[in-house]
């Protein structure tokens, strides 16, 4: 019997040895997808803010999708592709609110992305980020990859202030550091070669007060592609403004902890049963960090509607159910 | 099963397979490197939901206001909140004194279960950049995570970082590779998983969610509070076991706090000859008491040898304030070595730095 199995086994190493297939290992699949369908972008730069980027053929006849910058403002913008083929490209969309661009070259792009809605990956799966970091790589050389994780999917719209450059919307942390310049509009891709997002561009958390890493959804991507108008937040903008009727002490400014300094007699919060010198810890599921964030939280508030507000008296949390009133 | 039988189910399957295919895919296909990769993400995610009940969200209000970004010369963290690990079962919490450089004179946490609790800031260890903090019980204990301790890490295992710092509800997580076990004088481990303020104070766990340690910003270099966080999300990242730290929590837990060493010397490497040359003595300091005068030179500290400051400093930094250390020096002008002890202080506070924070002011 151990002949056989010897028999068996030099049949394997043989079969093995003799075969000339490409070493494959767990990237390979995901990098032959992506690098044919991979643009190398210049542009203009402005100071030091780099005049270059990554895209992704996304037609067969030669659009290019990128990420919105500078790089698009000069005179000429310059597609290579991975053949190492020069294009002169065209504007042909680009969106403040996406942080997308689409270029128009003169080429056939037989090797493309088809685009989908489909949430490819979650939380933990591996993912190969494809992207000119830096411009490494040059002419028909293939662009950077990089191994990393999915973070976290999660909504960018309560991670970032309004000071942020901004893309609101949906996206993808993950763990590779893309928040280099000339990723952003980089592939990522499961290990099975499925488009996960593109790169996006380097902002800043205010949460962390970190670069954030991430990829834009492939949803967020078809959603521009289709030039889908996003519901213009007019709601917000349109509801009147609400009083609680409380007086914050605002001695130390804005950035100070939202203390309360006096309750209107007959408000809400005095039918709240409110007291002076109560810290107002969250109001309607939003954590209030200070007299600033207070005043951002009550332009979320109906009038006549009733939220949870939660303050803190000594050392105890108490949940009071507290309802705005229009401001006079 | 017999080993005859064995053999034959192999041979079985082996030829019923070379049948469809060849030989050579069959083996290629018992090892697909994509498919074993995917289960290793589904090991990743089952790790991160066992430590999941044990996390907990931090907030803080008020504290010290930054000026042009900074807090007495250290960089801001984020507006955003903080991670932290339940260590026992009536409330204690671990994080990192990171999240606290702005001193908040109000905590509260958030448990897995939505819960928002008042918390009080016991002790801290500001050579760890670790610190306790303790919210009242309602109803059921806490669940306390496994712990594993650094003797029993091996370089190049997975090690994955868990933080609430994004501010999602959900834990973003970063896996990575354990990178050195014994790094900082003994007091952290190393990971190439990214260690930001998205979760300093957070666990960095094993695959089977055990806690190798708290994440945390720290530099070989430096014992300043902020100092490591220039480094954040670089592949250098460090976290502080606890497995073996019963001893230093309890304390902690007590409201006692630890604090760097400070020896009050300003030197050179020697130019001269072996060891650490003193320019300064700071007065009052411990190296004053000691009797150390400018010119003398410091070869040794505990027996360890010392060529420049940097390797003081990495002495040093193994050290805290209110231990005793045995200085072998040469004194200036002569040939042969002496020693002295001397008695370790807190540094002190530069003019126009922010206090050291302490525990918050029920107003």
């Amino acid at each position: 019997m151990k002949t056989v199995c010897m028999a068996l086994l030099s049949l394997f190493l043989f079969t093995g040895a003799a075969d000339d297939e490409p070493k494959s290992n767990f990237t390979t699949k995901a990098l032959a997808v992506a690098q044919p369908k991979m643009a190398k972008i210049y542009g203009a730069a402005a100071g030091q803010v780099e005049g270059y980027a990554t895209g992704i053929a996304i037609s067969p006849d030669g659009k290019i999708l990128t990420t919105q910058g500078v790089f698009l403002d000069g005179k000429q913008v310059r597609v290579v592709l991975a053949n190492g083929k020069a294009y002169e490209a065209s504007i042909l969309r680009r969106n403040r609110q996406y942080q997308l661009a689409i270029l128009q070259i003169q080429a056939e792009t037989p090797d493309h992305f088809e685009l989908s809605r489909e949430d490819v990956g979650q939380q933990g799966d591996f993912i190969v980020a494809v992207a000119n970091s830096f411009k490494v790589a040059d002419k028909e050389e293939p662009l950077s990859a990089t191994l990393g994780v999915i973070s976290l999917r999660t909504s960018i719209e309560a991670r970032l202030t309004k000071r942020d450059v901004a893309y609101k919307g949906d996206l993808i942390l993950i763990d590779q550091i893309t928040s280099n310049p000339g990723a952003a509009g980089g592939a990522v891709l499961t290990l099975d070669g499925k488009l996960v997002g593109v790169v996006g561009k380097i902002i800043n958390s205010s949460e962390t007060n970190t670069r954030l890493n991430y990829a834009i959804p492939n949803s967020v991507l078809v959603d521009f592609v289709e030039n889908k108008k996003t519901e213009a937040s007019t709601s917000v903008a349109e509801r009147k403004p609400v009083d609680v009727g409380i007086k914050l002490f605002a001695h130390g400014g804005r950035a100070s902890p939202a203390y309360v300094d006096r309750v209107i007699r007959g408000g809400p919060a005095y039918k709240a049963k409110l007291k002076s010198d109560d810290l107002i810890v969250s109001i309607g599921g939003q954590t209030v960090g200070n007299v600033r964030q207070f005043e951002d939280s009550l332009k979320n508030l109906e009038s006549g509607k009733e939220v949870i507000i939660i303050v803190k008296r000594g050392t105890e949390l108490l949940r009071k159910p507290i309802v705005p009133r229009e401001k006079k | 099963m017999t080993n005859t039988k064995r053999i034959a189910a192999v041979l079985v399957v082996c030829f019923s397979f070379a049948g469809i295919t060849s030989i050579r895919c069959v083996a290629q296909e018992a090892v697909d490197p994509v498919q074993a990769m995917s289960a290793t993400s589904r090991v990743f995610r089952a790790a991160v939901e066992k430590i999941k009940p044990s996390l907990v969200t931090i907030e803080s209000f008020g504290g010290v206001t930054t000026v042009q970004g900074r807090i007495g010369g250290i960089r801001k963290q984020g507006e955003g909140n903080t991670t932290g690990i339940l260590i026992s079962p009536d409330g204690h919490i671990v994080t990192s004194t990171f999240n606290f450089i702005q001193q908040p004179p109000v905590i509260t946490v958030i448990t897995s279960d939505g819960k928002r609790h008042y918390a009080k800031f016991l002790g801290r260890d500001d050579t760890r950049k670790i610190c306790v903090l303790k919210i009242e019980r309602r109803g059921n204990t806490f669940v306390v995570p496994e712990m594993i301790g650094p003797k029993e890490l091996e370089v190049g295992q997975w090690s994955i970082s868990v933080g609430v710092g994004y501010g999602d509800a959900t834990p973003a997580i970063s896996s990575g590779i354990i990178s050195a076990t014994n790094r900082i004088g003994g007091r952290a481990i190393q990971t190439d998983a990214n260690v930001s303020p998205a979760n300093y104070g957070g666990p960095l766990i094993d695959i089977e969610g055990r806690v190798m340690g708290v994440c945390v910003p720290m530099n070989p270099q430096s014992q300043a509070i902020g100092a490591g966080v220039e480094w954040y999300d670089s592949g250098i990242g460090f976290a502080i076991p606890l497995a073996d730290a019963g001893p230093l929590l309890e304390q902690l837990k007590k409201g006692e706090s630890i604090y760097p060493a400070f020896l009050g010397i300003r030197a050179m490497a020697n130019p001269n000859g072996e060891g650490v040359w003193i320019e300064e003595v700071v007065p009052k300091s411990p190296a004053k008491e000691a009797g150390l005068l400018r010119g003398d030179a410091i070869v040794a500290i505990n027996e360890v040898k010392v060529k420049d400051m940097l390797e003081l400093k990495k002495v040093l930094n193994t050290l805290n304030a209110g231990q005793e250390i045995e200085i072998t020096y040469i004194p200036d002008g002569k040939i042969k070595t002496k020693k002295v002890t001397a008695n370790l202080v807190r540094t002190p506070q530069p003019a126009g730095a922010p206090e050291q924070l302490e525990p918050p002011k029920i107003r």
